[in-house]
């Protein structure tokens, strides 16, 4: 019952922010409806007894990146941005993809609903490291997909330094 | 009973507690209200603290208008202060974003009432009722992911900070609000870093747990240094406060993200910022000293002890009262020979704390020995190897270890007013280059270095 009313509270939170983002005239009220669309994905994470999730959901999503996005828009925050057309008909050629997603998504929770314990803790700080890390495991483990990410990230940081000094010397030779 | 209600109207799935339990559950949320509390307290000690260092006087003219002035050392200041942004006008400029130029000032208040959550202010308590063995966390939010939510929520307080500072529509403010934003992305980042190596040791983000290892242990400083190091600098940049305030240096942007605010709305920052140091101080001292823990008493030794362990904190409390009369004493002697036009004034009133003073410090004291005589823990039931006490002992060794805490936390607190007062204010350049050269490398090197540590000592981890 109680869940059911935090869902329903999420839930509309979540919609009404994703409708905003779509139809903000300023690009940071935007931004500021993707933070209130992630903060309430978190909870309803942390409903599906994920709270991990749920937590760094906000820590890095809601507040590391959003928060650059919203640095960005503040930097490059210019006059223009009020003639920005509120809508644009070539979206409307993008609209069958999500409507796709959601009947794909729908047509698979109709015909093959998923089981599960909704008492079952799933996404606590623990269980996702004994999922993630645990090297004795004989099935299929995650721990070296971990790495590559890491390593894939670590690559992804040291090229954009790499792209922004080049830029910098270049700039101070031009001069 | 309680819970009973609740299920008959609501029909939600609570858990089965007795009163106390719910009694206790519920009182816990008044901890929200501590870091409120501490402004008050704050603000005093960074006036202090500033005249100290300056070697000046401090606050000393506003006073209640009774027994010829009381002024309790300056502490009558804050409330004069108060009363000033209550009656100031509330100024909007014309051009500022109209709700979000209100509403942004709040949100990092707001955060400030809702990080108290993940603080473990005492020992679970542990108790017998009738058939079962009761059991209340000692954090609001007693979850896994701890610490972490914590840090969630206050990567969310910079928000206000922004907000603000883009509503006000001026440049000054809007190059403060990005300075601001700047220093919290760069020292977020190895604040996160530093506590890794304690987490790896404590093996959890639980801050009960944090706390319990240090107990059965040894304090996070003497395993952590370099950690603590750059957390408690990152935390003084995350606070903003000199010499990490370039988000409002006078010098250079006026006064930063808050340079259009006004009466209380400029009220909230102020008293947002020590907010923010109070919640800071606890977190460090609940992470690198121990928390609610007293050094070589474990809390079952505590809650066996816990006659004792009042009567000291009584006794600590009425010794320093004593100290308190004396010292008036020697004021009101030195004060007498100067010659000061306003004699009679001053004497009336250090004839007044003398008095009240020289009464609470006797009363306070046989408050003491009376607890210590009456008091008395009965003996432990064992269940299953762990002692467990009545409720009442669990309570007030409980009450012993939020005073423990906030001792602790007081501590940090001058910290920070010390090392606002002693260091200049960094330059923008310089903020970045500690922030992304020393201290993020500094918490990686210590994060390796602990794990191999860890892995050599533990063998399993």
């Amino acid at each position: 019952m109680i869940s059911i009313i935090y869902f329903s509270l999420f839930a509309s939170i979540a919609m009404g922010c994703g409708l905003y983002l779509l139809i903000a005239k300023h690009p940071l009220y935007g931004a500021l409806a993707l933070i209130g669309n992630m903060i309430s994905l978190a909870g309803i994470y942390s409903l599906l007894s994920a709270p991990f999730l749920g937590v760094v959901q906000i820590l890095t999503y809601a507040g590391a990146i959003m928060m650059l996005v919203v640095f960005v828009i503040m930097v490059l925050n210019t006059a223009h941005d009020h003639e920005v057309p509120r809508f644009d008909w070539r979206g409307v050629y993008l609209v069958p993809v999500p409507a796709a997603l959601a009947l794909l998504l729908l047509a698979l929770v109709y015909f093959n609903s998923p089981v599960a314990d909704a008492t079952a803790l799933r996404g606590t700080a623990q269980n996702i490291s004994q999922f993630m890390f645990d090297t004795s495991r004989t099935d299929n483990g995650y721990w070296i997909l971990f790495e590559f990410i890491g390593l894939l990230l670590l690559g992804a940081m040291v090229s954009a330094v790499l792209i922004a000094k080049k830029r910098l010397s270049t700039h101070k030779e031009d001069v | 009973m309680i819970d009973q209600i609740i299920q008959m109207t609501l029909n939600l799935d609570m858990p089965q507690m007795s009163v106390l339990e719910w009694i206790i559950t519920l009182g816990k949320f008044a901890f929200v209200f501590i870091p409120l509390a501490f402004i008050v307290v704050m603000i005093f000690m960074e006036r202090k603290g500033a005249s100290l260092i300056q070697d000046r006087l401090g606050p000393n003219r506003s006073a209640l208008p009774v027994f010829g002035g009381l002024r309790f050392f300056g502490f009558v200041h804050n409330f004069t202060d108060g009363i000033k942004l209550f009656t100031k006008e509330t100024f909007i400029p014309t051009y500022a974003h109209k709700v979000w130029y209100v509403v942004a000032p709040g949100i990092g208040f707001l955060v400030a009432f809702l990080t108290p959550a993940v603080i473990p202010w005492f020992a679970p308590l542990t108790w017998w009722t009738g058939d079962h063995i009761s059991q209340v966390s000692g954090m609001i939010i007693d979850s896994d992911t701890g610490i972490l939510l914590m840090f969630a929520l206050s990567s969310l307080s910079i928000y206000g900070t922004a907000m603000s500072a883009w509503a006000s529509n001026s440049k000054y403010a809007l190059l403060g609000g990005m300075r601001a934003t700047a220093m919290m992305i760069s020292y977020e980042v190895s604040m996160g870093l530093s506590l890794m190596g304690i987490f790896l040791l404590a093996g959890s983000f639980n801050l009960q747990h944090i706390v319990a290892w240090q107990e059965a242990h040894v304090w996070g400083i003497f395993v952590q240094p370099v950690a603590f190091f750059v957390f408690l600098t990152s935390m003084i940049a995350e606070t903003g406060r000199a010499p990490f305030d370039v988000a409002e240096s006078e010098s250079e942007i006026v006064a930063g993200y808050h340079l259009e605010y006004s009466a209380m709305r400029f009220g909230l920052f102020y008293m947002g910022e020590y907010a923010h140091i109070v919640i800071a101080s606890i977190i460090i001292a609940t992470l690198f000293l121990g928390g609610y823990a007293i050094p070589f008493v474990s809390t079952d030794l505590l809650r066996a002890h816990v006659d004792i362990a009042l009567a000291l904190c009584l006794g600590g409390l009425g010794t320093m009262i004593g100290g308190f009369h004396l010292m008036v004493r020697r004021w009101k002697k030195v004060y007498a020979t100067m010659g000061a036009k306003d004699a009679g004034t001053r004497n009336r009133e250090y004839s007044f704390l003398q008095f009240t003073s020289g009464v609470a410090s006797p009363v306070v004291l046989a408050l003491a020995v009376a607890v210590f005589f009456l008091l008395n823990p009965m003996a432990a039931t064992t269940v299953d190897g762990t002692p467990i006490f009545p409720a009442w002992v669990s309570i007030a060794a409980a009450a012993v270890q939020v005073v423990v805490l906030i001792a602790k936390a007081f501590l940090f607190c001058w910290i920070w007013i010390w090392v606002r007062w002693t260091l200049p204010r960094f330059r923008y350049d310089q903020v970045m280059s500690l922030g992304w050269k020393i201290l993020l490398n500094l918490a990686l090197v210590n994060l390796v270095v602990t794990a191999i540590i860890a892995k050599l000592v533990t063998g399993v981890r």
